[in-house]
């Protein structure tokens, strides 16, 4: 049921999801075009450049708000009528659209960063040919332990955002009953958010202790900068959940699984908001 | 068939809807238009009735509404239903005659009220009547 | 509330002691009803009477304040939203859709769906399957909602208002879809402030006055006993 659910999702913005993407592929092109051929300074060009940046980024920007907004709207307008009386149990609607607006960032992300690459590689004047690039990268010490924690980390706390916001659109929702203020909802997110972070760093810094992702050893903060303060340029932030001083990544213990539990709470408590509470 | 679910929805109102105004139960406002037709041998005696389904169609009411129509028409004898067939017509003439005679006795009487009402005595009310039906034969 | 159906008729729905607050206003006051299987009921009142809060709590859309209510046994969720087809004051389909879309969005959603019946009511209501639901005047989404609605074999039917605002044609269609379409083991609630129209298709009649029941029978009793059709009564009770 939720997989229905989740295709008609799709059915209903693939196509505002596909015209962005077009939009911006077609401004990035301009953009590279015009910065190769760059000879002193064309104004116009640079104010091409500039413009288009800037319309890269609204767009963007409309984008997310076009996708979270989807869930705001089953709360405000009539098609709500349809969905909510579905046989469906407010926690799948909620991960419906919640996995919906992941599959749509990823891909944004993954169609608009491989064709920034693509870019490159056709207008750099040295001309590389796809097995050097491979083992250039192959060459290369990259650290893909730390970048996969950061990749997991990021995702995590995309996910907790966007869960967070829709929590906030369904708290918006039964505190203000019918009455519709425009972007209460971001108030209680920015309220909110500064609670959950403030929460955060006061448990990290009660608990300080960590996972070392090299070595997957728990060790404590102190253990950890007494060892190396003397070697390393850059000092561990203290507040931080996942923090690395160039050569060593670690993880907080007590923050990591306090976010997970945020995400959890924030998920169910909107699944029960949206089956529960909300008087449409 | 079809020709009389027709015929039994149009006399209502002219093909429309059928407007049930009096004051009265839609199943008697039913019953009486069909004692009607009936008594004045539109429907003959053993032709069956539309379906309940088909008729309350035809008279956008509930089905229920005709189904107790049926029910009361049968138990007053004036139809009989023959399971998984329909409902029909009697076929015994007496019953329809007995029942012509009932709603002629009706008439009459409701009109004789009247009539006394308004002052007239049993022997004047018997000339205009004859007047009247000399009248008519003429014509 | 009928005695005619007699003891052993089931009741699909079960309500007692209703009530329903907004901040500080009574939307419903300790409402009581049943209604049982196979029965079309109209729920008649004018606007603010409380009419739509009612429908909106046995369809999941509003929480009561107080009190209790059954649907196939069931409290309203997930199993009571499977068994009613609801057709809501408004346009709810999303507005991407054309028809087709709305077909294989209730066919994927309610396994009553009856595709075949859709289609014929489709055609009954002079309906293509490509039209753009943005596309449809107010007559027309009303046609083609209730045809979603009805196509469902569900065994409670909730129809908001189904005839108002429309034009006597769409009106007599939308009659007679809902008269094809009863059958004997599902029920109908219908609310309507437009009693001529629709009082033949009633078993039952509750009256709804700001939040409270002041009358309900069976509409034939009630004719039978006031002397008077629904809608005399009913300009009588809200003096229209």
């Amino acid at each position: 049921m939720m997989g229905r659910y989740i295709k008609y999702e799709i059915k209903g913005s693939y196509k505002f999801i596909l015209g962005v993407l077009a939009l911006v592929l077609i401004l990035i092109t301009g953009i590279f075009a015009y910065s190769i051929n760059v000879d002193e300074g064309s104004v116009l060009g640079g104010m091409f450049v500039g413009l288009s940046t800037l319309v890269i980024f609204g767009t963007l920007l409309t984008t997310f708000l076009y996708i979270v907004g989807s869930f705001r709207k089953e709360l405000y307008e009539d098609r709500g009528y349809l969905t909510f009386t579905l046989p469906l149990t407010g926690n799948k609607i909620l991960g419906a659209k919640l996995i919906v607006a992941i599959i749509w960032f990823i891909l944004l992300g993954i169609v608009i960063a491989g064709y920034n690459i693509l870019m490159v590689m056709i207008f750099t004047p040295i001309k590389l040919n796809i097995s050097e690039f491979f083992s250039m990268i192959r060459g290369m010490n990259i650290p893909y332990r730390e970048i996969i924690a950061f990749a997991i980390a990021v995702i995590i706390s995309g996910v907790s955002t966007l869960i967070l916001i829709y929590f906030s659109m369904a708290l918006g929702r039964v505190t203000l009953r019918n009455k519709k203020i425009g972007g209460f909802w971001f108030v209680i997110f920015l309220v909110l958010s500064g609670l959950i972070s403030y929460v955060q760093i006061k448990i990290i810094q009660l608990l300080p202790y960590y996972i070392d992702l090299n070595t997957f050893k728990i060790i404590s903060y102190d253990m950890f900068n007494k060892g190396f303060a003397s070697f390393s340029v850059i000092q561990f932030n203290d507040a931080a959940l996942l923090t690395s001083n160039g050569d060593t990544t670690i993880l907080n213990i007590g923050g990591f699984l306090y976010n997970i539990l945020i995400v959890v709470i924030t998920f169910l408590g909107t699944g029960h908001l949206i089956e529960n509470k909300i008087d449409l | 068939m079809y020709y009389m679910i027709n015929t039994l929805g149009q006399q209502v109102n002219g093909g429309e809807n059928m407007d049930f105004n009096d004051n009265l139960p839609i199943y008697i406002q039913i019953m009486n238009l069909i004692k009607g037709k009936i008594v004045s041998g539109e429907i003959g005696k053993g032709d069956k009735l539309p379906s309940v389904r088909e008729f309350s169609k035809k008279l956008k009411v509930n089905p229920n509404t005709v189904q107790r129509t049926y029910q009361e028409l049968e138990r007053e004898g004036l139809v009989f239903t023959q399971r998984g067939m329909g409902t029909f017509v009697t076929e015994d003439k007496e019953v329809i005659k007995k029942f012509k005679k009932g709603m002629a006795t009706n008439i009459v009487n409701n009109f004789l009220i009247e009539m006394k009402k308004l002052g007239f005595t049993p022997s004047e009310i018997m000339d205009i009547i004859s007047e009247w039906i000399e009248k008519e034969e003429r014509e | 509330m009928d005695r005619e159906g007699g003891a052993g008729m089931k009741n699909i729905v079960e309500i007692k002691n209703l009530t329903k607050n907004y901040f500080n206003k009574r939307a419903l006051d300790s409402l009581n009803l049943n209604i049982q299987e196979g029965k079309v009921v109209g729920i008649l009142g004018p606007n603010g009477s409380g009419k739509t809060t009612l429908i909106k709590i046995l369809t999941g859309l509003l929480r009561q304040s107080k009190g209790e209510v059954f649907i196939d046994g069931h409290n309203i969720g997930v199993h009571t939203k499977s068994v009613v087809s609801y057709l809501p004051d408004r346009n709810f389909l999303y507005n991407w859709m054309n028809i087709e879309d709305a077909c294989d969005f209730y066919k994927d959603f309610y396994s009553d769906f009856d595709e075949k019946k859709f289609e014929e009511l489709l055609d009954f209501m002079k309906l293509e399957k490509n039209m753009k639901v943005t596309s449809l005047s107010k007559g027309m989404h009303e046609k083609l909602n209730l045809s979603l609605v009805l196509s469902r074999n569900a065994k409670l039917y909730i129809l908001d208002e189904p005839i108002a605002g429309v034009d006597p044609v769409a009106r007599d269609q939308i009659l007679d879809a809902i008269i094809n379409n009863y059958n004997e083991k599902s029920s109908m609630i219908i609310t309507t402030h437009l009693v001529r129209d629709m009082e033949n298709i009633f078993d039952d009649v509750v009256f709804l006055k700001d939040g409270e029941i002041i009358l309900q029978g069976n509409a034939e009793s009630l004719r039978e006993q006031k002397g008077k059709q629904i809608d005399d009564l009913y300009k009588e009770i809200f003096s229209v």
